[in-house]
């Protein structure tokens, strides 16, 4: 029982950090119809950026994560604006196979750049832990979800409540509408993948601080990115918590009970399962 | 050109291939091995999706049930190499059959992403599996020589090319493509469109696995991460969709253009390869999303400018 | 004469709007029927029920006596229902005459296994429809009015016993009106059975032997033209309040 209350904790906080790697490509993929293959690479070069951060600049991780979130924003931006919206109204298949493409790159750049070691952010509070309710909980998992928390209500914010949201929410329904309205979507379409790869860097970071990072931690990422964001629908961000939760809580109970190999069925199973099941989501409407 | 003229020319040109390995150097025979293979998993893909329209990522998990379904039965039960393939096959058909069903009622992206996720879930069960040798793999037995590889490489990429032709030209392969070109209209008219799209899935299966078996037992060894590789599945469709989807001969352009262009990426350091790679799909994609026969009809009606339409017609 | 197609109690609801309202109506074998209504009153609803690309809330359908409402619409292709579509749906990669080749080889014809047979009968059926010239060009490449004849085409070509014609004349011009007219007219001639759905009321007026008038899902009207126009409620649902 106390090895399920622990393992239940494990899952949530580890659901957290999912919903967060979810976020950007629900984003990009509801609002630009681009199914991102290359999210998880981009993932991936968050953490880096903030392992460089911290290892290189002695910056604290969380603080280094803005940081990061820039330099990813910044990289997102100038992908979409000068690859990605080149193919923009091309058939699904192309983006498919273009982001495939841009992973690609991506992943042997890293493992040039960076060599296929893994690399791990310690803080030095890294092992520092505190009890709840008998579960031996780290500070840095606590402090990794409740940032992701945060984002992911930031995003909700920002997609509600300011300008540009709503901008990009216009031409998430209707382009050619938003377009009369002074919608300029080259701009736009850069900025919401830009959010998109921002999201991914401070997933990444944190992940970085929670597990190891290497070249190849990508695809799976990716993977369990598509199960979260189609578990949670792609129409509202607070959804994908849910979805990350889920898949989190899944995880750890089949690492318990069936064995910790086998996390990956889990996630892919699920992605496979409730596409089959569920096509248009479990929560929300999917693009 | 009648039928007569074209089987004489056919059996001609296998005939020449049939005879390299015993002509050429056997570095030739190498590549002729894998381009073969190649040529087979581009018409096999072909199959679901140049003549269906199904974007499937699935061909890597029937890749890798053949290879693996011929390492077990040699490996851990001592079988022919022939009664491995019969095998690998077996669970490649039964795997289309069973997760074809509920997958293939899937639209376009949904279809793929599930694809996806079915290559993952099986690397995942492989790895777990000890009769499979876990994450370490399975050696093979090693057999001496290429040239039986060579010649069964060629006999599949032969029968793989030849049933494409038979589905080119039969009611089947109408079916197939109407189903491609307008599904709801193809319901309409009388075509049973789940028969047909589980069909087309099962036949692309056998092939894939046929090639996974062989090339398993020719570099003798196999593992999950290699037998279903996502990046092989893309390979296929690069080949089929730069070559001609839905066409005969196209998938072996394809596959042989980018066979002799993985041979001279090979020399290099892999991490510039690997680069080099993504960056050539990238562009690929930006400048011919259409494919190479697309782009060789309109670069003769307009010259350079065909590169600048295909990217304004795609582009924001 | 006995019925073709029968249609008892059919409805049809999509998440609270009831498009289809418990409708009862027959056709006859050799008739014409023209099924009119204002925007919106369930008439392509109808059609897609019968044809089988969607299913009914309630109800049931009889085609010559059997009941088809569960069977896929690929099976009733094969019993002898073919139809149009209102939005086009040609194959755009394949040429003209393959187009309809596919309804001959898939049809209530299916004899035809070999695509030789089945081309030569397509060619005979473009011929009917007057697109002979085009076997050759590529369906995209049609103009609307040819569009409109290839979708025929092909619907013939499935050798239906009954067949269902959505809106076959929308953006036509009155010359080339009266063309399909004359071709509709020659397809009951072969002894088909015919279900028009038409917004031009001078056309399903000359066209049909009798008429069925819709409105917000539900029948306001049966019977031959001439007392079905006159019909105050018709006029009304029509033309708003009716004039005093």
């Amino acid at each position: 029982m106390q090895l399920l209350w622990q393992i239940l904790v494990n899952g949530v906080l580890l659901g957290g950090l999912y919903a967060l790697m979810a976020l950007g490509l629900a984003l990009v993929w509801g609002v630009l119809r681009i199914v991102n293959l290359a999210h998880g690479a981009f993932i991936m070069l968050g953490a880096y950026v903030c392992y460089y951060l911290f290892a290189g600049l002695g910056l604290d991780p969380f603080a280094a994560l803005p940081v990061a979130m820039l330099v990813m924003f910044t990289f997102g931006y100038l992908v979409q604006r000068g690859v990605l919206n080149l193919v923009v109204r091309a058939p699904m298949f192309d983006t498919l196979l273009i982001t495939f493409g841009i992973d690609v790159l991506l992943t042997y750049f890293a493992q040039l750049a960076f060599t296929a070691d893994f690399r791990a952010i310690n803080p030095s509070y890294a092992g520092d832990n505190f009890e709840l309710l008998g579960a031996t909980v780290p500070l840095v998992r606590v402090a990794a979800f409740g940032v992701a928390l945060l984002l992911t209500f930031g995003l909700w914010l920002l997609l509600m409540r300011t300008r540009v949201g709503r901008a990009i929410r216009a031409a998430a329904q209707n382009l050619v509408a938003a377009r009369l309205y002074g919608v300029e979507p080259r701009n736009l379409y850069a900025v919401t993948f830009g959010l998109g790869t921002a999201l991914a860097g401070a997933a990444g970071s944190l992940y970085g601080v929670v597990s190891q990072v290497s070249p190849y931690i990508g695809s799976s990422l990716t993977g369990k990115s598509f199960a979260i964001a189609i578990i949670g629908g792609l129409d509202n961000p607070l959804y994908v918590i849910v979805g990350g939760m889920v898949l989190g809580i899944v995880e750890a109970l089949t690492a318990l009970y069936i064995g910790p190999t086998y996390t990956d069925v889990a996630s892919f199973g699920i992605l496979v399962l409730v596409l089959i099941v569920r096509p248009k989501g479990l929560l929300g409407r999917t693009a | 050109m009648t039928l007569p003229v074209r089987a004489v020319i056919v059996a001609i040109v296998v005939a020449l291939l049939a005879a390299v390995p015993s002509i050429a150097p056997a570095i030739i025979v190498q590549f002729g091995i894998s381009a073969l293979i190649m040529v087979t998993l581009a018409q096999s893909w072909n199959i679901i999706g140049g003549y269906t329209g199904y974007t499937a990522f699935g061909n890597s998990v029937f890749y890798g049930l053949g290879g693996y379904g011929t390492a077990v039965a040699m490996v851990q039960f001592h079988l022919p190499f022939a009664a491995g393939l019969a095998l690998g096959a077996a669970l490649a058909v039964v795997f289309a059959l069973l997760l074809g069903l509920p997958v293939l009622r899937l639209r376009g992206q949904y279809f793929a992403i599930a694809t996806l996720g079915l290559v993952g879930v099986m690397t995942a069960i492989v790895s777990n599996l000890d009769i499979a040798g876990s994450n370490s793999g399975l050696v093979l037995p090693l057999l001496k020589g290429d040239t039986l590889f060579y010649e069964l490489a060629l006999a599949l990429a032969l029968l793989t090319t030849l049933t494409v032709a038979w589905i080119a030209r039969s009611r089947f392969g109408f079916g197939l493509i109407a189903i491609r070109e307008n599904e709801e209209a193809a319901e309409v008219m009388g075509i049973d469109t789940t028969l047909h799209k589980v069909l087309a899935f099962m036949l692309s299966a056998v092939f894939s696995a046929l090639a996974g078996g062989i090339h398993a037992y020719w570099i003798t060894y196999i593992d999950p991460a290699g037998a279903f590789d996502v990046t092989l599945n893309v390979k296929m469709i690069i080949m089929v969709v730069f070559g001609g989807p839905g066409t005969v001969l196209g998938p072996v352009v394809g596959a042989v253009l980018l066979s002799a262009i993985s041979e001279i990426l090979a020399v290099n350091v892999t991490s510039f390869a690997g680069m080099f790679f993504g960056l050539v799909v990238v562009i690929a994609i930006v400048f011919m999303p259409r494919g190479l026969t697309d782009v060789m009809r309109r670069f003769r009606e307009v010259g350079w400018r065909c590169f600048q339409e295909n990217v304004r017609t795609y582009r924001v | 004469m006995a019925a073709i197609l029968e249609v008892r109690n059919l409805t049809k609801r999509f998440q609270g709007l009831v498009a289809v309202n418990h409708l009862d109506f027959g056709l006859e074998r050799g008739e014409i029927l023209g099924l009119i209504g204002p925007n919106g009153s369930g008439k392509t609803t109808v059609i897609n029920m019968i044809s089988g690309t969607l299913e009914p809330s309630a109800g049931s359908v009889f085609f010559n006596g059997a009941p088809i409402d569960r069977l896929p619409a690929f099976r009733r292709a094969r019993l002898g229902i073919g139809r149009t579509f209102q939005i086009m749906k040609p194959f755009p990669g394949l040429n003209v005459c393959d187009n309809v080749a596919v309804g001959a080889l898939f049809g209530k014809a299916a004899g035809h296994q070999n695509l030789g047979a089945a081309r030569v009968d397509a060619q005979h059926w473009l011929e009917f429809v007057e697109l002979g010239g085009r076997a050759d060009q590529r369906a995209d490449a049609l103009g609307g009015p040819d569009r409109k004849r290839l979708e025929l085409a092909r619907a013939l070509a499935m050798r239906p016993e009954l067949l269902l014609l959505d809106e076959v004349m929308s953006g036509l011009n009155p010359v080339e009106m009266e063309q399909v007219i004359g071709v509709i007219r020659r397809v009951r001639e072969l002894g088909i059975s015919i279900l028009v759905i038409e917004h031009v009321m001078k056309i399903i007026r000359s066209l049909s032997d009798r008429l069925l008038v819709l409105r917000h899902g539900e029948k306001i009207a049966e019977g031959r033209p001439e007392a079905v126009l006159n019909d105050p409620q018709v006029v009304t649902a029509y033309l708003g309040r009716k004039r005093a």
